[in-house]
């Protein structure tokens, strides 16, 4: 607080006292004058508003033209850049980004240049020449790009991508996805764009000055006349009605912008009550209701499907994949590996390089949009409307369907019911947190009953303790519906226990398919031995029979002994290994660290072997760094990996 | 489905292109033409800056929107920033009445300038009273200078204090944590994080400030800047030839500098008025 009235502090204010000063003054004299009888003796020469009326009969008509071109200009910016920004978001092509270079020329040439340009290409239309569409023209090349420019922005800022693949996935085609999410979702950015470009349209003078005619006198140019040959006075009370009518333009465009504030959300389900009880929940929602939860899920199939995109990445291998009806299949790999292509495949929302087919039952869907292959997608920012409310979002894919308004409420109280937020009902979207925001997309992919039900990463954006109750909760859901889903995850611990089987992905290929217990038990690759849970090398001299390590030497089952004797490598998980006592022939070791996690202890151990061991040991056992430790592996668990 | 949208996004897309060429490229390629189809030919474009009168208009002009953008960017700089880092009662009075003027066209920034430093202006009246002399600014290159400063403050402030609120404070807390004087955080770390917004609204401000027609148009019947020499080649003298020509140098210049801000500074740069 002291810090206030420091003498840095004084001097800025100052100096912006003194801006302020300059700048206002002249607005208050000009005020004064022309409400005064006589500018030139002061206030003392009494107020009137005769000035006024001199000038509405003077210029009336000019006030009139600028509100009506103003108007028109708005019109054309909205008719012309609306489309022409969507058109630019959503297509970055060499063309697009050409016009969006040129789309800013107006701004960098001057107003003069232009309106000479406009008189000498198009002075000979005599008729257009005179008319106020002239000056029009003018008007909206000048305002164009403020238009286009608001609104480009405000959908880069939407994540307008993640909304309309959304839509998409719900049905929705082309057109209706324009109206009902782009339009409704930038408003914001065209509001602010239309007050731009009618304000910027009233005062503009520079173009205007050299565009109009005796007949199209605009305001600016009016009070330019007004400047030159009247009395002051008028020129003031003229420069009044101008200050009057940008007034509410400037207040609307400062309040368009203005930040709304952002309202958080406590998380409000408590993870115990999370957990439903899905015996009692979902049967009894199903038997309550004269229609399914679900239609059954539809078998899946992919042959061959490869990803290369434009610049020449091969995102994905060419891939088979079979799904049977009402399998849960999660692809599990580490970012940027092609899981989230594959997905964007099955969901349409790409398609695969030429040969690749995709398979729903016995339909080849390879060419059907998304709109019209019905399945349920869950996007790893959620993708709900922000214009719509909780209940709006979950009936969109019906109401697209076309599905009477009776059958939509039922369906959209049947899927609240069953996600167990039908207090959510009439909420906006933004007063969610961020697991309703997840049980809405939910509700709403699975509303449509899809033939296969698909996930992105739908945890990845929650906090570790609601990522495993919704896990618990999703896995319930998908078996209680029997529908077909694929999950995609980096999260090894979802793998594990949401799919009846894993595909593992590296790289843009396929490292291993199998059921949990097959990935983890039998990893086929160092790769997918690594990538899920811990795993430990063994790196030796077999002889005799034995593995021969820095800490001692192992018997070796016939199993992963190789052909002849020589150097091998075996592998192991932590939770094969146990600490013996001393003299008992395992492998000897040092403690490098210890790690209590609670229910159990990890060990690090260096000297049993080459790179260290880790361990796990039961809990209530304290270890210090450097303690002498025995360890025996047991022999069955050992596993030889390709690398 | 791919090629159906593309083919209705194209769809979308071509009436402001098409609206644009007929408006805008078509024209300013036939200015161009235009040009050289005087007596002299492409010549004009030699003629117009070997000729004295041209060349030091086009003097006159550069010095004087380099001059404004300095004082522009010191004033709204120091303001700006004040205005984003202090919450003090009045602050968004006194931000409204700043951006106030940001919606004025020239003229009216020309007779503000009048009223302020013209024949009856204040300036005039309180130094007639002080000094017995009036002091009239207005009608000379400091009217324009002052012109030109209220019609660009406003809207320096406005992006300046955008840009200032954006920045990230806990480098300025860390420059402090580390022994740094609010000097040398200024120095170190303050300037050096708004220098993308000083370039890009003082190439606005330099724009601006070149092509500005209103105000010059306003109060300068003596002063020659570029704006006003066409305007007068063109309709007094209908030296169309060489109006095109100044139009197309004028335009060069402005779009110059826009673009070497924006190749500097990085973002998205675009004059306005």
């Amino acid at each position: 607080m002291k810090r206030r009235f420091s003498p840095a502090f004084t001097a800025q204010l100052g100096l912006t006292l003194a801006v302020c000063g300059f700048l206002i003054v002249p607005v208050v004299q000009s005020v004064v004058a022309g409400l005064t009888e006589n500018f030139m003796v002061g206030v003392k020469s009494g107020l009137t508003l005769r000035w006024f009326v001199k000038v509405w009969g003077l210029y009336r008509e000019t006030i009139a033209l600028s509100i009506l071109i103003g108007l028109a200009c708005l019109a054309c910016a909205l008719v012309l850049g609306v489309p022409a920004a969507y058109a630019m978001v959503k297509r970055q092509n060499r063309l697009t980004r050409l016009f969006e270079e040129l789309l800013v020329t107006p701004l960098a040439v001057p107003g003069l240049a232009i309106a000479l340009a406009l008189i000498v290409h198009y002075g000979a239309f005599t008729a257009f020449r005179r008319s106020w569409a002239f000056i029009l023209a003018g008007h909206v090349i000048f305002t164009l790009p403020f238009m286009v420019r608001s609104v480009i922005a405000i959908m880069h800022a939407i994540r307008l991508k993640d909304l309309e693949e959304g839509a998409a996935s719900l049905g929705a085609g082309f057109g209706r996805r324009f109206v009902q999410i782009v339009i409704p979702n930038a408003v914001p950015g065209i509001l602010a764009g239309a007050l731009m470009v009618f304000t910027l349209s009233i005062g503009e003078f520079n173009l205007t000055w050299m565009l109009h005619t005796p007949q199209t006198k605009t305001l600016p140019v009016g009070l330019a006349d007004s400047y030159a040959s009247m009395r002051l006075e008028i020129g003031s009370a003229y420069t009044i009605v101008f200050f009057l009518m940008i007034i509410p333009l400037l207040v609307a465009m400062q309040w368009v912008a203005k930040p709304r504030p952002r309202t958080f959300v406590m998380e409000a389900i408590a993870p115990a009550t999370a957990l439903p009880d899905r015996r009692a929940v979902f049967p009894s929602a199903a038997d309550r209701s004269d229609e399914p939860v679900t239609g059954s899920g539809t078998a899946l199939r992919l042959q061959g499907c490869a990803k290369t995109f434009a610049d020449g990445t091969r995102a994905l291998e060419p891939f088979d994949l079979s799904v049977e009806a009402g399998e849960t299949v999660v692809i599990l790999g580490p970012s940027g590996c092609g899981k989230t292509t594959l997905l964007r495949i099955i969901a349409g929302l790409e398609s695969p390089d030429p040969g690749g087919r995709v398979y729903f039952g016995g339909e080849d869907v390879t060419e059907v949009p998304i709109e019209r292959r019905n399945v349920g997608m869950v996007f790893q920012s959620y993708a709900l409307f922000p214009n719509m409310t909780v209940a709006e979002n979950i009936a969109y894919g019906l109401k697209v369907r076309g599905v009477d308004t009776a059958r939509r409420n039922r369906r959209v109280s049947q899927m609240l019911e069953m996600m167990k937020i039908g207090e959510l009902r009439n909420r906006p979207i933004e007063q969610l947190s961020g697991g309703q925001k997840q049980r809405v997309a939910l509700a709403r992919a699975i509303a449509i009953r899809p033939r296969v039900l698909l996930l992105d990463e739908p945890l990845t954006a929650l906090d570790a303790k609601l990522r495993d109750a919704l896990r618990v909760e999703i896995d319930g859901l998908l078996r209680s519906l029997g529908i077909t889903a694929i999950y995609v995850t980096h999260d090894q611990a979802e793998a594990m226990a949401l799919g009846d089987r894993i595909v593992v992905m590296n790289i843009a290929r396929v490292a291993q398919v199998g059921t949990p217990r097959e990935i983890y038990f039998a990893p086929r690759t160092r790769f997918v031995a690594e990538f899920i849970g811990t795993i430990n090398r063994l790196k030796g001299r077999v002889q005799g029979g034995r593995l021969i390590l820095p800490g001692g030497s192992l018997p070796l089952p016939e199993r992963v002994r190789g052909p002849a004797d020589g150097e091998i490598e075996l592998f192991f998980r932590p939770e094969h290994a146990r600490l013996v006592d001393p003299g008992q022939g395992g492998l000897q070791a040092t403690v490098a660290a210890s790690f209590f996690m609670g229910d159990r202890t990890r060990l690090l151990l260096e000297g049993a072997a080459e790179g260290g061991l880790t361990i796990e040991t039961a809990g209530n056992r304290c270890f210090r760094k450097g303690q002498r430790v025995e360890v025996v592996v047991e022999p069955d668990a050992l596993l030889r990996l390709d690398a | 489905m791919e090629n159906r949208n593309t083919l209705l996004l194209t769809a979308m897309f071509t009436p402001a292109l098409v609206v644009f060429t007929a408006f805008f490229l078509l024209p300013l390629a036939r200015l161009a033409v235009e040009s050289s189809l005087g007596p002299s030919g492409v010549g004009i474009y030699i003629a117009a800056i070997t000729t004295p009168r041209y060349l030091e208009t086009l003097g006159y002009t550069v010095f004087l929107s380099a001059s404004v953008t300095l004082v522009t960017l010191v004033v709204s700089g120091v303001s700006g920033v004040f205005l984003a880092r202090n919450e003090f009662r009045g602050r968004s009075l006194l931000v409204s009445l700043l951006t106030f003027p940001l919606a004025f066209p020239g003229v009216v920034v020309g007779f503000m300038i009048i009223l302020l430093a013209g024949r009856q202006g204040l300036i005039g009246d309180i130094t007639g009273c002080l000094f017995g002399a009036k002091v009239v600014l207005a009608y000379s290159m400091t009217g324009l200078f002052l012109g030109y400063l209220y019609f660009s403050i406003p809207r320096t402030i406005t992006t300046l204090m955008a840009s200032a609120e954006k920045l990230d404070r806990s480098l300025e807390e860390a420059a402090r944590s580390l022994g740094a004087s609010p000097w040398r955080v200024t120095r170190d770390v303050l300037i050096p994080a708004l220098v993308p917004g000083l370039i890009s609204s003082g190439a606005i401000c330099f724009a601006t400030s070149m092509g500005a027609f209103g105000t010059a148009f306003t109060l300068a019947t003596h002063i020659d800047v570029l704006p006003i020499v066409i305007y007068t080649e063109f309709t007094l003298m209908a030296n169309i030839a060489m109006a095109a020509a100044l139009s197309i140098f004028l335009g060069a210049i402005t779009w110059a500098a826009l673009s070497v801000a924006r190749a500097v500074a990085g973002n998205t740069v675009a004059a306005a008025g």
